[in-house]
């Protein structure tokens, strides 16, 4: 990559459960942005590619002390000692240091699926069917991101992309850096409830930089020590306690 | 794998990784190289019998690798580790120093129909071998060997002028859809040719100033030897689930393979006639 | 009216018996393949596999064929590194078998991943800290090598022998073994160990995560010591299996008896630093990264029986067994604790792979189920029925046992 003359960034996202609803539109907009194809009808939620997987977490309490919160979960673009990079044999899996996302090369995976072994959050995903879209809807494709084939692992890459076009117009204008608000992901955009906020962690004024020092922040699965930079907000105590205690299962 | 592969780095632990499967890599292809290498150079040289010989020797079962001297009694048990060339094994002098040699005044050997005169030595592949007080010697197979098979449909001997050696091919036999190679007992450059008919099938001419024939079966060892081929050949039949009885006083009859002929009979005979 | 092809000396069933057993066996791997053509041409939907259980049956039959395949390369290894005569009886056998099974694992693999045609950018493009990298240079390497140890016992074939060319080779070939043992015992120790590798470094699996020692994570040398000592039980147990089937003895009772000595000590060493390992994992590694062990055996059906049947019943008890003299000696409780050592072995890879991936990581997650379908049941069997056909077809037309005849003559 070509990003030795810009300066080093660290996107990351921070996403309050208790704004999200479950709605699902980040979901919906995150397939239609990476050319993500119609289900098959045999898919289940096991089988399906969504880069963007919104799960139900519950307090496990009785009515009326039950609570449910939603937790939506992309790649949570792991920073150090990434799982899913030294697994993969032949480097299909990086680590832009430019930026700090994790990227997937699915013209180079070998469907092997480590990665997926590795992954502690499950956001990652195979081509288990042939990408097909019914008759028509590929005119509606987006033609900045190549479609995967059957047999290859994808995942959720913030929107490269997008930040390919936020670089392409900073260049065409005469300037280093992007324009933080020509760089915003799909998920981020379309959220009803603006349950999102997207940014910059390197970036000591970003929004994000300064709302990821509140308290209720947490991350999940902290202790492996992956540092990643998906970022959750929670001002109940149940989550905080679910997402920070010891496993239970 | 390689430096002007887009956005490849070398780090030290490429370097190590595959260095060392590179390594294993040449290892491996080489070592099939030179095996290649050396058979190809093997198979244009004539000892190649001599390295024929030591592959089919390995694969004999240990029944047969029985040293002479085991059948002889002179020892409980001892398997051959020199090929059945006397004339390289360290024990055998030793074996010939503490055993008087018998006084053997008869003639001719005979066991179950099989006569085996004694004026000659045999090899254990059933062929013998017979000074003809001119320097040369004929070189026939043995009774045991002609009763086996019978007549064979054709013989194939070397040309004269061309060398044989002991335990090499001596020549090739046909018989039924089966042929049979047939080990020589001693080294020597074939002077003339014989067949079924003479009673022998090669003279040859020995190289050398005496013909060793150390390794060779005489005098009171024959019997002995002779019980063991009855029973190595009835466990050869019974292999085929056939049990044809030849040591119940009976005689070995002429021509034995038309008592069945369905038998895996090439089965047999090679491994009388020591093939693996 | 196949005779003619039949080693010298040896008795063998009719053409028809023999067909007889062979055709079942091929119509289950043509059964097989016809699953292997729905994954290969249609796409892994096929399979039960999914998402979150990204490795099934096919993956845990690889690491297991592979642990048990270990008998060839370390029958190899005592008989033409340690010089250990009494391996010769066996080693041919071992060859075949260890080829089935890593021929039989490569070949799932190939369904397993998603594009087999990019088998090879492995090999372009090297991620050099990938313990699948080394999995896979290792397997191709070794399992070339695998092949040419077969070869000469093929040429040595009664027919083919006569060959001159084909003789020559095979005593050349033959002559230069010591070297190709040599290369598949350090083939092997890599690819077992990488093999272990591949689940003791997921640290986001803290259910398979172990602590490293230098480079690899301690799974590396168990995986590598288990192996060791399943193969020399997996070529007894096939051994006795083989000699069941035929109604014939192939081996001395010593042969058996010697096998069963390495096996166990090998075990027994086994056992003690999986024993070590395991405290450690428990008290230390798992706690480290905030899940406590025990809660792993609380999930689901995974109790903490397993760890007892793997460690105690399958692993302490067959060790003892067969480092016992007076044990070993009776037919019975040899080959038990040999099959018991594989049943261990075999249990371990499942506890490896299929547990692994059951238990859930994130706190709102549940316990996940994985049932094969039939076409991953269809491939695992059709691996089966190859092997079966392989070995059924060595064992007719070449020598396998060269103690063989040599029993039945004396």
């Amino acid at each position: 990559m070509d990003q030795g003359t810009q300066k080093k960034s660290r996107y990351g996202m921070l996403i309050d459960l208790d704004r999200c609803n479950g709605c699902g539109a980040c979901m919906v907009a995150c397939a239609v942005e990476h050319n993500v194809a119609p289900a098959e009808h045999k898919a289940t939620a096991r089988t399906g590619v969504t880069w963007l997987r919104v799960a139900p977490m519950s307090n496990g309490g009785e009515f009326p002390a039950t609570d449910t919160i939603y937790v939506p979960m992309p790649c949570q673009q792991c920073e150090k000692d990434t799982p899913c990079v030294a697994v993969c044999p032949q480097n299909a899996v990086d680590v832009d240091p430019a930026t700090g996302i994790v990227g997937q090369v699915p013209q180079r995976c070998l469907g092997c699926r480590y990665c997926m072994t590795a992954c502690p959050y499950h956001a990652r995903y195979f081509d288990w069917w042939d990408p097909q879209w019914p008759k028509g809807m590929e005119q509606a494709l987006n033609p900045d991101v190549a479609p995967r084939m059957r047999g290859v692992v994808e995942k959720c890459n913030f929107c490269h992309a997008r930040l390919h076009t936020a670089r392409t117009k900073a260049a065409a204008e005469g300037r280093e850096s992007i324009n933080p608000a020509d760089y915003v992901p799909a998920c981020v955009e379309v959220c009803p409830s603006k349950a999102i906020v997207f940014g910059d962690l390197e970036d000591a004024t970003s929004e994000l930089a300064q709302a990821v020092k509140h308290p209720h922040v947490f991350r999940f699965l902290e202790k492996l020590g992956t540092e990643s930079k998906v970022y959750y907000r929670s001002d109940k105590q149940w989550v905080l306690d679910k997402a920070k205690s010891l496993q239970t299962v | 794998m390689f430096p002007w592969i887009y956005e490849f780095r070398w780090t030290v632990g490429h370097i190590i990784f595959l260095g060392v499967f590179f390594t294993v890599a040449a290892v491996v292809v080489s070592t099939v190289v030179l095996a290649l290498r050396r058979s190809k150079k093997a198979i244009a040289d004539p000892r190649r019998e001599a390295l024929q010989w030591t592959s089919e020797f390995e694969d004999l079962p240990a029944v047969v690798r029985a040293c002479r001297h085991q059948l002889s009694g002179e020892v409980k048990e001892r398997t051959c580790h020199h090929e059945f060339d006397c004339r390289s094994c360290a024990t055998h002098p030793q074996f010939l120093a503490r055993t008087a040699p018998a006084i053997h005044a008869a003639a001719e050997e005979s066991l179950c129909g099989i006569s085996m005169p004694l004026d000659r030595y045999y090899h254990r592949g059933h062929t013998w071998v017979k000074p003809e007080g001119d320097g040369t010697f004929t070189i026939g197979l043995d009774e045991f060997g002609s009763r086996m098979i019978g007549q064979p449909d054709a013989v194939a001997l070397p040309e004269v002028g061309s060398a044989v050696l002991a335990n090499g091919t001596g020549w090739t036999m046909r018989k039924r859809s089966s042929d049979l190679r047939v080990l020589a007992p001693i080294d020597g450059v074939v002077v003339e040719q014989g067949g079924p008919d003479k009673g022998w099938y090669l003279r040859v001419r020995s190289e050398g100033t005496e013909p060793q024939f150390r390794h060779l079966l005489r005098g009171h060892e024959i019997r002995p030897w002779l019980v063991r081929e009855l029973e190595r050949l009835e466990y050869a039949l019974s292999s085929d689930g056939i049990g044809l009885s030849l040591a119940d006083g009976g005689e070995l009859m002429p021509d034995l393979w038309k008592q069945s002929p369905e038998i895996d009979w090439e089965g047999v005979w090679g491994s009388m006639l020591l093939q693996a | 009216m196949d005779k003619q092809f039949i080693p010298r000396g040896l008795r063998r069933t009719t053409f028809g018996k023999f067909m007889a057993w062979m055709i079942p066996w091929i119509l289950v791997l043509g059964f097989g393949l016809y699953a292997i053509y729905l994954c290969l041409a249609e796409g892994l939907f096929h399979t039960n596999m999914d998402n979150r259980f990204a490795f099934g049956l096919w993956i845990y039959l690889d690491l297991t064929v592979i642990a048990l395949g270990a008998g060839a390369f370390f029958t190899g290894f005592l008989l033409y590194i340690l010089r250990r005569e009494e391996a010769r009886a066996v080693i041919n056998s071992a060859v075949v078998l260890g080829l089935i099974c890593y021929s039989g694992a490569v070949a799932v693999l190939m369904v397993d991943v998603g594009q087999p045609l990019r088998a090879w950018f492995t090999f372009w493009h090297p991620n050099t800290h990938s313990m699948l990298t080394e999995v896979t240079f290792c397997l191709t390497a070794y399992l070339t090598v695998l092949l040419i140890e077969y070869v000469p016992i093929v040429l040595k074939n009664r027919k083919l022998r006569q060959i001159p060319r084909f003789l020559v080779f095979e005593f050349q070939l033959h002559k230069i073994m010591p070297v190709l043992a040599g290369v598949g015992t350090f083939l092997s120790f890599f690819h077992q160990g990488s093999l272990g590798g591949l689940y003791g470094v997921l640290q986001g699996r803290p259910f398979a995560f172990r602590e490293a020692l230098g480079i690899w994570p301690s799974t590396f040398f168990l995986f590598v010591l288990s192996a060791a000592a399943a193969g020399p039980s997996f070529v007894l147990v096939m051994t006795a299996l083989v000699q069941g089937i035929s109604k014939k003895k192939l081996v001395k009772p010593e042969v058996l008896q010697f096998l069963g000595r390495i096996s166990g000590s090998l075990l027994l060493v086994y056992i003690l630093v999986k024993a070590i390992d395991t405290l450690v994992w428990m008290n230390y590694t798992s706690p480290m990264v905030g899940f406590s062990a025990f809660e792993f055996y609380n999930a689901g059906s995974f109790g903490t029986w397993i760890l007892v049947l793997e460690v105690v019943v399958l692993g302490l008890v067959p060790a003892l067994l067969l480092v016992n003299g007076h044990m070993r000696a009776r037919p019975l409780v040899l080959l038990g604790a040999a099959l018991m050592t594989c049943c261990g072995v075999m249990l371990n890879r499942f506890v490896m792979t299929i547990q692994t991936l059951a238990l859930p990581t994130l706190p709102f997650d549940a316990v996940l189920s994985y049932m094969p379908s039939w076409e991953e049941v269809a491939t695992f069997v059709a691996v089966l029925a190859y092997g079966v056909l392989l070995y059924s077809l060595s064992f007719r037309y070449l020598t396998l046992f060269p103690q063989e005849k040599d029993i039945r003559q004396s």
